[in-house]
């Protein structure tokens, strides 16, 4: 056999094989599958991480760079002790504590329900899911006219609140909630729904020859063979939401007062609209810290022993 | 006797019980439908509502007058939406053409190759899972903007052909791959280059597959960033356009509603078409938490 492999390396690589020693020659190959993927990662990702810190540290001139004053960490400085930036957290903070618990709820009842022999499940399926192939400018559009005057939201709410609620200081944090879960309750429905019908089915017979209630075999069963789904979908829903923009940006601008002005929202305004590209590159890291810290957290309360 | 007698009736309170369960689940799964449903009625609904009852005020379910003349006025007399679902159909296609080539490409390299610092480059990879793409907006503008790729379907492709979800999916699935098929090919005499184009890839259509659609769906449905580096109207993406016509329409909610229906019809389409891959691509992510 090795004979077979010396003929036809000799064969097909011998030029090569004159050129280099194999683990040369496989480094090489190695390197040029690589290469192609390695350029654009290290071009449009570890190089703007890197330049983000380098320009979070300096009073950036976006028309002629070479006149940005260092200004260390005079920038993080300044964060914290910006109304602005702590507003931008709150928000966030508020929006995701919000939206991520009733994405988890509702999208581990339709689960559960849909894992039953339901007619029509198919097209419950679809409707349900369906909201996730839209674009955010379409969905918040479409909310936001929900909730207009004359929506369909104030028609039967409207006793909630006095005009429309997107101008309500109270209420438009809420209403960019109910978009969110309806846009993305589908995606993590998906998920939970798979996971649902691989646990094994005889668990369920065999504890209900035990004479186990439903939620005995809920909480024993059916939980127990989730906890990675519901692990993932809590930690990429988190991460996702935390960087809510769109719906703000499309439904309330921000408002009213700065009540829905999320962290990208600011960061987005400072990179784009007020050009202080150094102090934006500055939240914009901060957010990047408070984020990896988050998915270490979830991992170390939560994840650590799924292996 | 009395024995059957208690059987049967603890099976009749068994079934009534059942019975209830499964009425009150139709109800409540059903009612979440409704509900999931209202918006696309609204959409539909009012963009063929005419403007005069619109002026008039008063909710309708159901409008008492039915046009198409918006639907019409986009899809025949001012056709931008054309334009733009060209350029949104061009960089979701570019993209995710990329993304399946250098992901695959380097999978195949950390996998099936053997080379020293595999371990390590994948080690940083997966490491950068961690950077969510929204928090390094103002270095990427000014790279792009030095790049002189700004106003260009390049300034969306590039900054996102190189996310680490496919290597992590397509590494997984070819380690699976039995080494067996890769050792008889090279007795045969394939380069590795044959290997990679005639074994592996035919071997992972599937995952291919649901790395493209997912991809595809999630470029499609880009906003932030080409809103930040497109400013000529001629290129932008639809998630962009139907937001200046919402602006430009903004007393006549039946204009906006028809532009976002139309927005919306491609990627319905496709996923009618597509519904179990689609929903397949979804759930194989899961694996990756």
């Amino acid at each position: 056999m090795s004979n077979v492999e010396a003929t036809t390396e000799t064969r097909t690589a011998s030029r090569w094989e004159r050129l280099f020693d194999r683990s040369t020659r496989e480094l090489l190959v190695g390197l040029l599958f690589a290469a192609p993927y390695l350029v654009l990662f290290a071009v449009f990702l570890l190089y703007p991480l890197l330049k983000g810190l380098y320009m979070s540290l300096h009073e950036w001139n976006f028309l002629e760079p070479s006149k940005s004053t260092y200004v260390g960490l005079e920038n993080y400085a300044r964060l914290l002790e910006d109304p602005a930036f702590w507003n931008a957290l709150w928000n966030t903070l508020e929006f995701v504590g919000m939206t991520v618990p009733l994405i988890v709820g509702l999208s581990l009842v339709l689960a559960l329900g849909l894992n039953k022999e339901l007619k029509g499940s198919r097209l419950l399926q679809f409707v349900y899911f369906s909201p996730y192939v839209l674009t955010v400018s379409v969905v918040g559009i479409i909310w936001a006219q929900m909730f207009a005057q004359g929506g369909v939201g104030t028609q039967y709410f409207g006793w909630l609140f006095s005009g429309s609620p997107l101008n309500s200081k109270f209420w438009a944090m809420p209403v960019i909630v109910i978009t969110t879960v309806w846009w993305q309750a589908g995606f993590y429905f998906a998920v939970l729904l798979a996971a649902r019908q691989n646990v094994p089915e005889r668990l369920y017979e065999a504890a209900r020859l035990d004479g186990a209630g439903p939620w005995r075999m809920f909480r024993d069963i059916t939980l127990p063979h989730m906890k990675n789904a519901l692990l993932f979908v809590v930690i990429a829903s988190t991460i996702f939401q935390f960087q809510v923009f769109g719906q703000p940006y499309l439904m309330t601008k921000g408002g009213p007062v700065g009540n829905t002005e999320t962290l990208v929202y600011y960061l987005y305004e400072l990179g784009f609209q007020t050009r202080e590209l150094g102090f934006g590159a500055a939240v914009g890291y901060t957010l990047l810290l408070i984020l990896v810290g988050v998915s270490v957290l979830n991992y170390v309360l939560v994840g650590g022993n799924d292996e | 006797m009395s024995n059957a007698d208690a059987t049967q009736s603890l099976t009749e309170r068994v079934t009534d019980r059942d019975t209830l369960y499964r009425i009150g689940l139709y109800v409540v799964m059903y009612g979440l439908a409704i509900a999931f449903f209202v918006p696309y009625w609204r959409m539909f609904q009012l963009s063929v509502t005419p403007m005069s009852v619109l002026s008039q005020g008063g909710f309708h379910w159901i409008p008492p007058e039915v046009t198409l003349a918006v639907w019409q006025r986009y899809l025949v007399d001012e056709p931008i939406i054309y334009q733009w679902a060209f350029n949104t159909l061009t960089i979701a296609s570019i993209t995710t053409a990329i993304v399946l080539l250098v992901d695959s490409m380097i999978a195949f390299s950390i996998t099936r190759l053997d080379w020293p610092g595999q371990g390590l480059i994948l080690g940083v990879i997966m490491a950068s899972f961690m950077i969510p793409g929204y928090v390094n907006i103002i270095p990427l503008y000014t790279l792009i903007n030095d790049l002189g790729l700004m106003n260009s379907y390049w300034a969306i492709i590039l900054p996102f052909a190189a996310g680490p979800l496919g290597v992590f999916l397509l590494v997984q699935f070819f380690r699976d791959i039995p080494e067996e098929l890769e050792e008889a090919a090279r007795l045969d005499g394939f380069s590795s280059l044959r290997i990679y184009a005639r074994i592996i890839l035919p071997l992972s259509t599937p995952i291919l597959t649901a790395l493209g659609l997912f991809v595809f769906i999630w470029s499609w449905n880009q906003f932030l960033w080409p809103l930040i580096v497109l400013n000529d109207d001629a290129l932008y993406t639809l998630p962009v356009g139907v937001v200046t016509l919402r602006d430009v329409n903004a007393l006549a909610p039946n204009v906006i509603m028809t532009s976002l229906a139309l927005a919306s019809l491609p990627l319905f389409i496709i996923f009618l078409l597509f519904q179990d891959k689609l929903i397949s691509s979804v759930q194989m992510q899961a694996g990756t938490g």
